[in-house]
C-alpha cells in the first residue's frame, strides 16, 4: 500500500475519532446507555448469581453487538451529502476511506466493549477463567463489526431509509462475530474448540475486509 | 399487444412436475417412527433446496451485474432474491408445522432452523434496501453489493451456527433422521427436480416482469416531460414585476 | 494537438433523476482563462449542473467532457483533485475547528499542513482558527471554504452562489479567488441568481432555462 493510502486512511479514522472527542456521543451516551442495558438484565431475569454467571458473557456480547450497531448507524448518519461531495472531491481513495472509517470504528468499539466488560464483571461477578481470550476476541469483534457497519453504512448512505435499514442490514450478517466471541470464551473444555472460534472470527473480518475493498469503488459512486 | 399471455411450456412442465412429485410423495412408503407427517419431507426439503438455489442465483448474477454493469443481471438478482424470501418463508412455516406435529414444539433450536431464519432477514434486508431505491442504476449497484456480501457472509454463519449447535447437542428428537428407504430417496429427489423447475417458471416471469417495470421506468424517463424547473414560476402577488 | 481544450465541453447534456428530466440539451464550453456565470430562477437545474461539472452526478445523456476527461469513464475519479466546489450548504465538519476542517482537507489532498494555517490566515480568520466549525457563522464557514480552494489550487472551481451570507469584504475575497484561478489558466464557473453582484467577476453570462442553456 502507498504512502497516500496510508495517508488518507489515517486522516478519515482520525477525523472520525476528533469528531467524536468533541461530540463524546460515544462516552457519554452509548456507554452510559449500554451499561444500564447491563444493569437491566438482572431485573429481568432475576438476580441469582449463578444464573447471572451463565449468562453474563453472552449478554455482554448481545450487548456490544446491538450497540455496536447503533454506533455504526450513527457514524454514517453523521455524514451530510455536502460533506460526501466534499470528500470525494479531496481526491479519496474510496478504498483508503473505508479503511479510515473502520479504524476508527474499531478503536470506540474496542473502548465501548472494554467499559461494558468491566461493567458486567463487576454486576455479574463472571468467572474470568477464560478471560485470556478477551485479548483477542475484543478487538476482533470490535474490527469486525466496524467493517459492517462501514460497509452497510457506504451501501445505504444518501438512500432516504438508510438509517433505519442499516441495523436489519448488520444484525443478521453479525452472528459469526457473537457466536465467536462467547463462544471463544466460555468454549466448553477448552479442547482447542477456542482456536476454531478464534479463526472463524479472523477468517471473518478478512472476508469484510476483502469484500469492503473489492466494493469500495463501486459503492462511493452515488450514481 | 396480447391482452392474455398463455401459458409456456415451462409453466406447463413446472405444473407437471409437481403434480407429478405429490403423487411421488403420497404414495411412497409410510415411515412408521413418525406417520403421515413425515410426508412433509417431500415439500420441506425442495423448499430449502430453493432457498439456497435463488440465493446462490443473486450472488451469482450480483457478480455479473458489478463485472458488466448490465442493468438485466441486476433484475435476476432481484427476481431470484424475491422467490428465495418466498421459499424460506414457505420453508420456515412448514418446518414449525412439521416440528409441532413431531416433537409438540413449533421451534427448537436446531442448527439448519436457526441458520434459515438468519438468512431470511438478511434477504429481508436485501429486498428493503431495492425498494428504498427508486433509481434503477443507484439500486443495481448497493444491493449488488449486499448481494454478494450477504451470501458470502452466510458461509462463517453456518459454520458458526452448526459449531454452536454440536457443542450444545441436546436429546431432542431430530427429524432429519429418518431412515431413507430406496422409494423415500427416489420420490424426494423427483419432488427436488419439481420444484426446481417451479423456481426455473417463477424466476422467468419475475424476470419478465422486472424487465416490463424497467422498460416502463425508462420510456416514462426518455419522453419528454416538463423539465422539472419549470413547475416555478414567478410569484402572483400582484405587481408588474421587474 | 496542443490547441487547448476547453475545460468544461458539454454537448447535448441531460440528466434525469428518477423520472424528473432537470436538464436537457445543455451545450455549455468554458475554455482556460474563462469565468463563466450561469443564471437561472430557483429550481432551473443551476446546482444539478454544477454537479455534474464536478462529477458528482453522472449525466444521463449527451457527451460530457471536463478538463479533457470523458465523465461517463471511470478516469472522471482522476480528476477530481483538481475540481473544486463550494456549495450552498457548508460542508464543515461542525465538531473540528475551522484550521481542523482544513487542515483534514490538506492531509486527504496530499498538501503541506502548515498551508491550511496560512490559507485560514488569509481569509481573515487567523484569530479564530481554534474556533469549532459548528460554532462559527455560516459567512465564516464560507471563508473556510474559499481558503480550502486557496490552498488546493484548483484548475477548475466551480461557486455555487458565492455572495450567501457574506459581508463586502469577503465578496472582494471571492473576486480575488476568481482572479487568481484565472491567472494560472484555469477556469471558474458560477452560478447565481443575481445578475448584478457577479457581473464584475465573469467573462462571459449565460442563462439556465427550461432545463438548458441559452447563452
Amino acid at each position: 500500500m502507498s504512502d497516500h493510502f496510508w495517508r488518507q486512511a489515517l486522516a478519515v479514522a482520525r477525523r472520525d475519532l476528533d469528531r467524536e472527542r468533541h461530540s463524546g456521543e460515544v462516552a457519554w451516551v452509548t456507554i452510559p446507555f449500554g451499561a444500564i442495558a447491563l444493569l437491566l438484565v438482572p431485573l429481568a431475569v432475576g438476580i441469582n448469581q449463578d444464573v447471572l454467571e451463565r449468562i453474563g458473557t453472552g449478554m455482554l456480547f448481545v450487548v456490544v453487538m446491538l450497540f455496536g450497531v447503533l454506533t455504526a448507524v450513527r457514524r454514517t448518519n453523521i455524514e451530510t451529502p455536502a460533506q460526501r461531495d466534499a470528500i470525494a472531491l479531496l481526491g479519496v481513495d474510496p478504498v483508503a476511506e473505508f479503511t479510515g472509517k473502520s479504524m476508527a470504528t474499531a478503536v470506540l468499539l474496542l473502548v465501548f466493549e472494554v467499559v461494558m466488560g468491566a461493567v458486567a464483571v463487576a454486576l455479574y461477578g463472571l468467572d474470568l477463567s477464560g478471560w485470556g481470550w478477551m485479548v483477542l476476541v475484543m478487538p476482533l469483534t470490535a474490527i469486525g463489526l466496524a467493517e459492517l457497519g462501514t460497509l452497510s453504512g457506504a451501501i445505504a448512505a444518501s438512500v432516504q431509509a438508510g438509517p433505519a435499514l442499516v441495523p436489519l442490514l448488520v444484525t443478521p450478517l453479525a452472528v459469526p462475530l457473537l457466536l465467536g466471541a462467547t463462544q471463544t470464551v466460555e468454549s466448553i473444555g477448552g479442547d482447542g474448540g477456542n482456536l476454531s472460534w478464534l479463526i472463524l472470527m479472523v477468517i471473518v473480518v478478512l472476508v469484510l475486509a476483502i469484500v469492503g475493498v473489492i466494493t469500495a469503488r463501486p459503492l462511493q459512486e452515488t450514481r | 399487444m396480447t391482452s392474455r399471455r398463455r401459458p409456456s411450456w415451462l409453466d406447463i412442465a413446472a405444473v407437471v412436475a409437481v403434480v407429478g412429485a405429490l403423487v411421488f410423495a403420497m404414495t411412497s412408503p409410510r415411515v412408521e417412527a413418525q406417520g403421515d407427517s413425515a410426508r412433509m419431507l417431500f415439500i420441506h426439503v425442495p423448499t430449502i433446496w430453493l432457498a439456497y438455489l435463488a440465493f446462490a442465483v443473486t450472488f451469482i448474477a450480483s457478480i455479473a451485474y458489478l463485472v458488466t454493469k448490465k442493468l438485466n443481471w441486476d433484475l435476476i438478482a432481484g427476481s431470484s432474491a424475491e422467490i428465495g424470501v418466498v421459499f424460506t418463508t414457505v420453508a420456515i412455516i412448514g418446518g414449525m408445522i412439521w416440528g409441532k406435529a413431531t416433537w409438540n414444539v413449533y421451534w427448537t433450536w436446531d442448527a439448519r432452523l436457526t441458520l434459515t431464519a438468519i438468512m431470511l432477514f438478511v434477504y429481508i434486508g436485501y429486498l428493503a434496501l431495492r425498494r428504498a431505491i427508486p433509481d434503477p442504476e443507484a439500486r443495481a449497484r448497493r444491493s449488488s453489493v449486499l448481494g454478494i456480501l450477504g451470501l458470502v457472509q452466510l458461509i462463517p454463519v453456518h459454520f458458526s451456527v452448526t459449531w454452536w449447535r454440536t457443542l450444545h447437542q441436546t436429546n431432542t428428537f431430530r427429524p432429519r433422521d429418518i431412515q431413507m428407504d430406496g422409494p423415500i430417496l427416489a420420490a424426494l429427489l423427483i419432488s427436488v427436480a419439481a420444484f426446481t423447475v417451479v423456481y426455473v417458471a417463477l424466476l422467468r416471469h419475475r424476470y419478465e416482469l422486472a424487465q416490463l417495470d424497467l422498460a416502463a421506468h425508462e420510456a416514462a424517463a426518455a419522453t419528454e416531460g416538463p423539465v422539472a424547473g419549470d413547475a416555478v414560476s414567478a410569484p402572483s402577488i400582484g405587481s408588474s414585476g421587474a | 494537438m496542443t490547441a487547448p481544450h476547453p475545460h468544461v465541453d458539454f454537448s447535448g447534456v441531460a440528466v434525469r433523476i428518477g423520472l424528473a428530466t432537470i436538464l436537457r440539451d445543455v451545450d455549455l464550453a468554458v475554455a482556460p482563462g474563462e469565468s463563466v456565470g450561469l443564471f437561472g430562477s430557483n429550481g432551473a437545474g443551476k446546482t444539478t449542473l454544477l454537479r455534474v461539472i464536478a462529477t458528482l452526478l453522472r449525466p444521463s445523456g449527451g457527451r460530457a467532457y471536463v478538463l479533457g476527461t470523458d465523465l461517463d469513464s471511470q478516469d472522471r475519479f482522476d480528476i477530481r483533485p483538481r475540481l473544486g466546489l463550494i456549495g450552498h450548504l457548508p460542508a464543515l465538519y461542525p465538531e473540528l475547528s475551522l484550521l481542523g476542517n482544513l487542515e483534514f482537507s490538506a492531509r486527504i489532498a496530499g498538501v503541506p499542513i502548515p498551508a491550511a494555517r496560512k490559507a485560514l490566515e488569509t481569509v481573515g480568520l487567523g484569530l479564530a482558527a481554534d474556533r469549532r466549525a459548528g460554532e462559527a457563522s455560516h459567512g465564516m464557514q464560507r471563508r473556510v471554504e474559499f481558503a480550502r480552494e486557496i490552498m488546493l489550487e484548483p484548475d477548475l472551481l466551480l461557486l455555487d452562489e458565492p455572495h450567501s451570507a457574506l459581508d463586502p469584504s469577503a465578496i472582494e475575497l471571492v473576486e480575488h479567488i476568481v482572479a487568481g484561478v484565472l491567472e494560472r489558466s484555469g477556469a471558474v464557473v458560477l452560478v447565481s441568481h443575481d445578475v448584478a453582484r457577479v457581473a464584475p467577476m465573469v467573462t462571459r453570462t449565460a442563462e439556465l432555462a427550461g432545463g438548458t442553456v441559452n447563452e
